[in-house]
């Protein structure tokens, strides 16, 4: 997996306060592949991924130490604005979290705001960006409605399509289907399958037959470390390490 | 197995409590109740289309107020212009850019404490301040300023809650698709915080309308007859006038019906502007559910 790594985390330790949540934490992530990070609650992995967008910025009292590459550049390094990184890599959370706007306001937001003015591209934009997430044949008919009146799984989907109107190069998806039942879920997964034509996924999920299913590689964490980082079917059929295999059998977690 | 007596007791218990609340909610209506009716019965005679619409006759005992009428609401609204946007800024300051800690906490003291303080000193500050020192005169300027600073306190807290009561997944969900901050601000939380903003600008509305004391040495005319043509100009005010009539007038008792009057014509126009702005606000909440 060398020559198609997007970003990668060398030697990164990352505190709350005095609170060391990540130790020594390196990773390769490569392009139009999907990673899933696994581990039990508080185990650090959900903090990586904020990492990846610098979201863990808007936290008083946090350190990164060690270096974040993205296409070769430190994200932390102190010339690089933090809006423009997000711009680039974009975030799906846990909750579905639409503005109280339209469905369509919801899409056009963000790009409204980095500059897209005219009226016919934001509609063109729009339907592209609902089309990926699966959700234009629901709502072509209802784009002015409140978003808040959309079902969870259907809010779910247009968190997609907002955050992939900014045409990310990596989407970063903080269990994003933990707050789902299992037909929203199970589209959801459908529709990472599908993106990752286009864009670079990371998935933090608690749910182990989820990160079988979608992704190539996995990471296993351990109370801030990286305790194991394979392919996807390594991880799960044959783990190198023992701890590794006692989460995946269920024997803690 | 509890004994039926027990029971019983912490029945009657719960009703005597719940009985209490209704006796003093019931208690707090009334008073309210009890003085709009007053004002009302002794007032509403002296509410004529003259008397809306005129200036005061014969030493202020007869004719109209409506050159207090007018004085209020520029008063009133000034105090208001002066300050929403400088309580906003200063609560989206507070909440949304200040770093939590020791230097916020003593603002937010000083917010209170100046929340605090009575209006009487508002009004010689403002005396000192803008009417003598900035030598604005004491004008409808003047006055604005004062009021303005005198209802700041509660248009920062109430700013401060709502935008607090925004909730973090939307600045997150904003920040997150590569918005900057202030646009988030201004595009998110902004927006969703307005409803909380205009309740207390609600209060702050009635408090600038109602207050006598901060007006008095800063804005407030015993009698103009003329209308104000610049906001440098003096103005006559609802609450001095009716403080006038009822104390300094030429004949106090042949005018109470003018005070009533006057008092009913003030809370009539504290209520409308609140109206307003409740209905401005509801309409706002029902497109903004989340």
């Amino acid at each position: 997996m060398e020559n198609n790594v997007i970003i990668k985390t060398r030697n990164v330790d990352f505190y709350y306060g005095s609170f060391r949540a990540l130790t020594d934490v390196t990773m390769d992530f490569e392009q139009n592949r999907v990673t899933a990070l696994i581990g039990p609650s508080g185990c650090g992995k959900s903090t990586l991924l904020r990492l990846l967008n610098r979201m863990n910025d808007l936290i008083d009292g946090t350190r990164v130490e060690g270096e974040i590459l993205f296409e070769g550049r430190n994200i932390y390094a102190p010339d690089v604005d933090p809006v423009e990184i997000r711009r680039r890599i974009g975030m799906v959370f846990q909750k579905p979290n639409p503005f109280p706007k339209s469905i369509f306001n919801n899409v056009t937001y963000a790009p409204k705001l980095s500059g897209i003015t005219n009226k016919a591209e934001l509609e063109t934009l729009a339907e592209q960006s609902l089309r990926q997430a699966v959700l234009w044949d629901e709502v072509k008919d209802i784009l002015s409605r409140s978003a808040m009146t959309l079902s969870g799984g259907q809010q779910q989907r247009l968190c997609i399509a907002r955050a992939l109107a900014m045409k990310p190069d990596i989407l970063l998806m903080d269990e994003p289907t933990s707050a789902l039942d299992p037909i929203s879920t199970a589209k959801i997964e459908e529709l990472i399958d599908e993106l990752k034509r286009l864009y670079t996924i990371i998935i933090v999920t608690h749910n182990m037959q989820q990160a079988a299913r979608v992704s190539e590689y996995t990471g296993f964490f351990y109370i801030g470390k990286l305790i194991e980082f394979n392919n996807t079917e390594k991880i799960f059929t044959n783990p190198a390490v023992k701890q590794t295999e006692d989460y995946i059998t269920g024997r803690f977690g | 197995m509890m004994a039926q007596s027990t029971m019983r007791w912490r029945y009657l218990k719960q009703k005597i409590f719940f009985g209490v609340v209704r006796l003093s909610a019931l208690i707090i209506s009334l008073a309210l109740f009890g003085i709009l009716a007053y004002i009302f019965f002794h007032g509403f005679r002296a509410i004529t289309w003259d008397f809306l619409t005129l200036s005061p006759t014969d030493s202020m005992t007869a004719g109209g107020i409506m050159p207090a009428i007018v004085g209020t609401l520029y008063l009133t609204v000034g105090a208001i212009a002066v300050a929403l946007p400088l309580g906003i800024v200063s609560a989206i300051y507070l909440t949304e850019y200040a770093k939590q800690g020791r230097w916020v906490r003593i603002i937010r003291i000083g917010v209170n404490c100046l929340a605090g303080v009575p209006s009487v000193v508002f009004g010689l500050f403002g005396l000192g301040f803008f009417v003598v020192f900035l030598k604005f005169g004491s004008s409808i300027l003047a006055g604005s300023l004062t009021l303005g600073i005198l209802i700041l306190p509660t248009i920062i807290g109430a700013s401060e809650e709502a935008l607090k009561a925004v909730p973090q997944t939307f600045r997150e969900a904003s920040l997150a698709l590569g918005v900057s901050k202030w646009q988030t601000i201004s595009r998110i939380v902004l927006p969703s915080a307005l409803p909380g903003i205009l309740t207390g600008a609600i209060l702050g509305v009635g408090r600038a309308a109602g207050e006598t004391a901060p007006i008095m040495f800063t804005a407030a005319a015993f009698f103009t007859a003329a209308l104000p043509k610049s906001i440098f100009d003096e103005v006559m005010a609802l609450p001095y006038h009716i403080y006038v009539l009822a104390t300094a007038g030429t004949n106090i008792e042949m005018t109470r019906p003018l005070q009533y009057g006057t008092a009913l014509v003030l809370i009539a126009l504290v209520l409308g502007i609140d109206l307003i702005a409740i209905v401005i606000r509801s309409s706002m909440r029902r497109r903004k559910r989340w």
